[in-house]
This record gives C-alpha cells, sequence and structure tokens, in this order.
C-alpha cells in the first residue's frame, strides 16, 4: 500500500489579468499573454496520517494552493493526485440561503459540500445538537445572528469525515463558549481524518497540531520543515 | 467515529477533463447524480423570489397575468384585435417566453453569481447553469395552473394535448440551458454579456410570437414566415395550440428546424461550458 495521500508535481497556476475587450484584443494580436502567477513549482507530498500546516504572508498563495487539492482551480501545469475524498472548511455557511429554516439551510450546505440526501437526513439530529440552536432551528435564517449561522455552518461541516481535510482559516467563530467547542470539534476532525492541511495564521494551533510546515512566499515553497524552523523561516521573510 | 484505514483509497489525478465532445451526455449524468444538490439549490432560488410576500407563490400565476392585460389592453387599443382569445395566446406568450428569458439570463449569470460557493467546493459547476434554469421550469409550472381557469372561463376542452404545455415550457428552458451555458464562462471574462443577454431577452419578446401568433404572421406573407424561423415560435405556439386542445400546427419545415437547433444549441452550448468553465472561473 502506498501511503501517500496528496502528492503535487510541479504545480503551476496562472491568473489571467482582468481587463477590458480592448486590452484583450490587442493582446491577442500582439501574441502577449498578460498574467499573476499565483503558485509557481509547488510541489509537495503529504502522507496518510500526516498533519501539515501552510504558512505564508497575505496573498503567498495558501488558499490557493488548498483550492488546487480540492479541484477548484484547474493548474496551468503540473498534477494533484490525491487519495480519497476531499473536503476543503473554509467560509463556513458559504450558499445559506436568509429566506429558509436552519433545517433547511442545513440540508443545502451539506449538499453543497456534497452529500447525499440519506446521509445528511441520517446526521442531522446530530448537526442540530451540536449547532446549540435549539427551537431557533425552524426559523428562517434571516433571524439567526452572525455567530449562530457560523455554529450551523461548522455543525454541518464537522459531521464530515473525509480522508483529507483542507481547513481554511475557519477557527474562531461565535462567543468563546463555542470558539472552545469548534475548536476541539475541528482538532477531533483533524484527529478522524487521516491527513489533513491546515492554513492558518495561529502558529500556536500550527506548533500544536501540525508535524509539518510549509511556508510559501509569492506562490513559491520557502521551506517545508517542522513548525518551529519554518515560523522561524516565516519571520526572518519579514525581516527582508 | 470511522475509521478509513482499511479499505486504504487509491490516489487518482484531481480534475481530470473529460473530453468536451461527450458533454452533452455528461451534462445530463452530472445533473442526476447531483439531484439532491440541483432540488436544494432550486428550492433556495424559488422560496427567495417569493419570500415575505402574503400572497406567496400566487404571484407565479399573477404576475404573467396582470402583464398579459396590460399588453393585451394595449394591443386592442392599437388595431382592434377581434379574436376573443387574444388575450389568453398573449398571457400564454408571455408565460413562455418569461421561462426563457428568465431562464436565459439565470444560466448566464449561474458563474458569476455563485462565487462563493465555487471558491469553497468542487462539484461539477453544470449544476449552477441548470439549477438556475431549473428554478425557472418550477416557476412556470406553477404559472401555468392559470391555464385552468382560462379553460373554465373560455368554455375549452380538456384534452390529452394539453401535455403539450409542460413540453412546450421544457423545450423553451432547454433552449435557454443551452444558449445560456455558452454565455456563462463569456460572462466571467467580461460582465459586458449579461448586458447584452439582458438586452437580447428584451429585443427578442418582440422578434418571438409573445404579443403576435404564428398564424398573424403566416398572414403577412414573406415577412413574417421569415420570422416563424425563430426557434422560439415552436414551443410558444406548442403550448397555445396545446390549450386550444390541438396539435401544433406549424409548416413541417419550421417545426423540425426549430427541434435541430434547439438540439444544436444544447449540443455547442455543453461543449462549449466544459471546454471553458475552468478557465474562466480563474477570472472571478
Amino acid at each position: 500500500m502506498t501511503d501517500t495521500s496528496i502528492q503535487l508535481d510541479g504545480i503551476k497556476l496562472h491568473f489571467p489579468k482582468q481587463r477590458n475587450i480592448f486590452g484583450i484584443l490587442a493582446d491577442f494580436f500582439r501574441k502577449r499573454v498578460r498574467r499573476f502567477t499565483a503558485l509557481s513549482d509547488v510541489s509537495l507530498e503529504v502522507k496518510q496520517g500526516e498533519v501539515v500546516g501552510i504558512i505564508g504572508r497575505n496573498g503567498s498563495g495558501k488558499s490557493t494552493l488548498l483550492r488546487v487539492i480540492s479541484g477548484i482551480y484547474q493548474p496551468d501545469e503540473g498534477a494533484v493526485l490525491a487519495a480519497g475524498d476531499i473536503t476543503l472548511l473554509a467560509g463556513l455557511g458559504t450558499g445559506f440561503s436568509p429566506h429558509q429554516t436552519g433545517r433547511e439551510n442545513a440540508l443545502l450546505f451539506g449538499s453543497i459540500l456534497g452529500h447525499g440526501e440519506e446521509e445528511m437526513l441520517q446526521k442531522l439530529d446530530e448537526i442540530i445538537d451540536f449547532s446549540e440552536l435549539g427551537t431557533f432551528i425552524d426559523e428562517p435564517l434571516r433571524t439567526y445572528s452572525a455567530g449562530m449561522k457560523a455554529r450551523l455552518g461548522l455543525a454541518v461541516a464537522s459531521a464530515i469525515r473525509p480522508n483529507i481535510l483542507l481547513i481554511d482559516e475557519v477557527l474562531g467563530v461565535g462567543d468563546p463558549n463555542f470558539r472552545e467547542k469548534s475548536k476541539k470539534k475541528i482538532l477531533s476532525m483533524v484527529e478522524g481524518a487521516s491527513t489533513v492541511v491546515i492554513v492558518s495564521h495561529s502558529f500556536g494551533l500550527m506548533t500544536d497540531v501540525c508535524d509539518r510546515v510549509v511556508l510559501l512566499d509569492h506562490g513559491k515553497i520557502v521551506t517545508i520543515g517542522d513548525p518551529q524552523a519554518a515560523i522561524k523561516a516565516y519571520y526572518d521573510l519579514g525581516e527582508k | 467515529m470511522e475509521e478509513n484505514a482499511s479499505t486504504a483509497p487509491v490516489l487518482r489525478r484531481i480534475g481530470v477533463k473529460s473530453n468536451p465532445l461527450f458533454a452533452p451526455i455528461h451534462t445530463l449524468t452530472e445533473i442526476r447524480t447531483n439531484r439532491f444538490l440541483v432540488r436544494n439549490l432550486i428550492r433556495r432560488e424559488v422560496r427567495g423570489q417569493y419570500r415575505n410576500a402574503s400572497l406567496g407563490y400566487a404571484w407565479a400565476v399573477l404576475e404573467p397575468a396582470l402583464l398579459a392585460s396590460v399588453y393585451w389592453f394595449l394591443f386592442i387599443m392599437l388595431s382592434g384585435n377581434p379574436d376573443k382569445m387574444y388575450a389568453v395566446w398573449v398571457l400564454l406568450g408571455v408565460i413562455v417566453w418569461g421561462c426563457f428569458s428568465k431562464s436565459l439570463n439565470a444560466a448566464t449569470n449561474s458563474l458569476t453569481n455563485n462565487v462563493r460557493t465555487m471558491h469553497l467546493v468542487y462539484f461539477p459547476r453544470t449544476i449552477f447553469p441548470a439549477s438556475g434554469v431549473g428554478a425557472n421550469l418550477v416557476v412556470t409550472l406553477m404559472s401555468c395552473l392559470v391555464i385552468l381557469p382560462i379553460i373554465y372561463i373560455y368554455d375549452l376542452e380538456i384534452t390529452v394535448h394539453l401535455i403539450w404545455v409542460p413540453i412546450g415550457v421544457f423545450m423553451a428552458g432547454f433552449m435557454a440551458l443551452g444558449f445560456g451555458m455558452m454565455m456563462a464562462p463569456l460572462n466571467c471574462v467580461q460582465r459586458d454579456i449579461q448586458h447584452l443577454i439582458r438586452f437580447v431577452t428584451r429585443a427578442g419578446f418582440f422578434v418571438s410570437p409573445v404579443m403576435w401568433t404564428a398564424e398573424m404572421a403566416l398572414e403577412r406573407g414573406a415577412w413574417g414566415e421569415a420570422a416563424l424561423w425563430n426557434p422560439m415560435v415552436l414551443p410558444i405556439t406548442m403550448v397555445r395550440h396545446g390549450v386550444e386542445g390541438k396539435l401544433v400546427d406549424l409548416p413541417t419545415s419550421i417545426v423540425l428546424s426549430s427541434i435541430v437547433s434547439a438540439i444544436m444549441i444544447y449540443i455547442v452550448g455543453t461543449i462549449v461550458f466544459s471546454k471553458y468553465e475552468r478557465g474562466a472561473v480563474k477570472y472571478l
């Protein structure tokens, strides 16, 4: 059995530069390509059971890298291989509809995350229980506070047990009480999933849970190493 | 908590593109496999449209009926049309054309309006235009309930040809889906497309048999006949004749060309969509 869970081979990803139709035509006739390189030559192998963190400054390509792994962006060069189903935890509550009840939104968000009907109906009680919404679950979502929405989002997202879990800065939702609970929940998901990749600015968390940390800068991997070393490299980057 | 260790999943490549030439078929299978998601997205859309309205879904019937009464009044004033069924034909035209134009706008904007969802999770992006069109099909079929009182008021017979009503509506939605899937990736690159499409759907209102009927066009000689080559003539006329209790009564060449163009639009639309969707998403 190969124990590689995620394999990135020389990933290159460009974003086109947004411009008007005249710019596009001019570039087309001059055979010029204007683009922004978001990731260049990113190669990484993540073993099963590993927890890998990604750090880097704003705009260094962390979130983009997670999106490439989950198939949202197709790399312009290189290949992404993964073993098993992938779930990206980011922007909890995306796609929520303010006019439907919490219960309906739970089903909606679950189906957006790729769950079948039976699975969702089966997990619904657990989700409602975890969200601590009580009777609010049958009220329309527009009556919810921001924290309540976030709780519902996390409750749905955390009902999943994927092989590969990608986490993009979702910690710190809700009141301190719930934040503690959600951190525990995410940590238990991290334990439950066989492979985890976390993007976070919370270095404390990174040192706690990650086996290795990748430092990205301008779309390139600067270092891959143990958390302490990568965090040190991050601060060195800032001094330059 | 389940452990997946016993059945170690194999390494597979992410984001492998299937041949765009199979897109016309893949689109259908993708909608089928993701039907729970499609259903939820349609529900979100329909609920959103009729939120906080005391009359709620009744607006699906009221809106085209009110619109038709305005057009009817206008037309009677301008030309004094004697056909007592004219108001009904306008109403049905408004419903079917509305289905097409709303579906087309929904499909065109489906990628640009769902950026946040697209950045969160990957599922076949066909789902976005398909559920946009699906929501409008649901609303239109609700609007079609207006046919029941019409049948009673105008003392029409209930015949098996009523089946052409949903078929016509579906054909309008089907064409909107194909056309919209062509436009959706383009709209990601340049938002001018959505303004252009909004204009096209408004102008198309007059070029299509909404305020006029195929029969009226046939009486107008060459120009009238030329107007019948518009592929929207068939679905609208199909619905009208269905209510009237007869099989669609148009020249065979017109019927065939409309069916062929609907299928071609769908084939080209799905191919264009699957070929350019991935690149287009990077513009968002």
